[in-house]
């Protein structure tokens, strides 16, 4: 993978063919996941309680009748969004023959996908149990022999594909709010 | 046969307290979103300066939560609802 600022909040993407591949599984997975039926600590943390107080719990049942859906539909937009910028993008081939994919994401396409990718790690790092004592160099030892390696390595790369999103999108917000 | 209006019942805004405490947006730390990921979210959602999200950014690092924004309820349920749009694990809650 790599990018070249075409303008402010714009950005051209140049990924792998296996990237690709890994980009394009992510909204079925993701999508099995939202509208999964049996207990899920990912949906729980994608879909979070917005109350901690039981006393709420009326508010809580409007909450979860009324928010959640609309949540799950904006949801499943992103999940679209960036199947259609995938499917836009435009297939080049290096000097050594290796096909690649140019994907120019505005500031829309790179909100949209910033959504997308962070639901993505959230999911993950629920599967990996990643917590704030998960020793960032460690999780870079990566053995082949270890059954979560692929889940670890997609993690990894997600995460440096996020950075370089957020930092575009910082770009274009002011330091100062506008009066 | 006559019509007549129909009759309006107004509410009796006189019941409506006032002083009530706002409600208040708290953001929750969690080992996956990343610090830059949450200033941007931060400055998108409420509009604050590029300082201001990122000193509630590290205070929900920090100390494991922030207070982000408060209001009535409603307006703090729609914070709450953007908010989780975005993946971050916010909850809302009312100072007795």
């Amino acid at each position: 993978m790599f990018f070249d600022l075409v303008g402010e909040g714009t950005i051209r993407v140049t990924f792998d063919e296996i990237e690709v591949e890994l980009l394009r599984q992510i909204p079925s997975e993701l999508q099995a996941i939202y509208q999964g039926t049996d207990a899920d600590p990912a949906r729980d943390r994608l879909f979070p309680r917005p109350y901690l107080d039981p006393t709420e719990e009326e508010a809580e049942q409007q909450w979860n009748a009324m928010v959640v859906p609309e949540l799950l539909r904006e949801r499943l937009e992103g999940l679209a969004a960036v199947l259609r910028t995938l499917d836009g993008g435009q297939v080049v081939r290096t000097v050594s023959g290796k096909e690649q994919t140019e994907v120019t994401l505005g500031p829309e396409d790179l909100d949209l996908w910033l959504g997308v990718l962070n639901d993505a790690r959230l999911t993950l790092g629920s599967r990996l149990e990643i917590t704030d004592d998960t020793n960032h160099r460690e999780q870079w030892q990566l053995s082949p022999d270890d059954p979560e390696t692929p889940a670890r390595a997609a993690y990894l790369w997600l995460t440096t594909l996020q950075e370089l999103l957020v930092e575009t999108m910082l770009e274009t917000l002011p330091e100062e709010p506008p009066d | 046969m006559t019509t007549s209006p129909l009759e309006v019942q107004e509410p009796d805004v006189d019941d409506v307290t006032v002083t009530d405490k706002p409600w208040i947006v708290v953001v929750w730390n969690d080992p996956v979103n990343l610090m830059s990921y949450v200033v941007y979210v931060f400055q998108k959602l409420f509009g604050y300066s590029r300082e201001k999200a990122t000193r509630l950014m590290l205070e929900v690092h920090h100390d494991g939560k922030s207070a982000v924004s408060d209001g009535t309820r409603e307006k703090c349920e729609g914070d709450v609802a953007r908010l989780h749009a975005h993946g971050l694990w916010a909850t809302m809650e009312h100072p007795s």
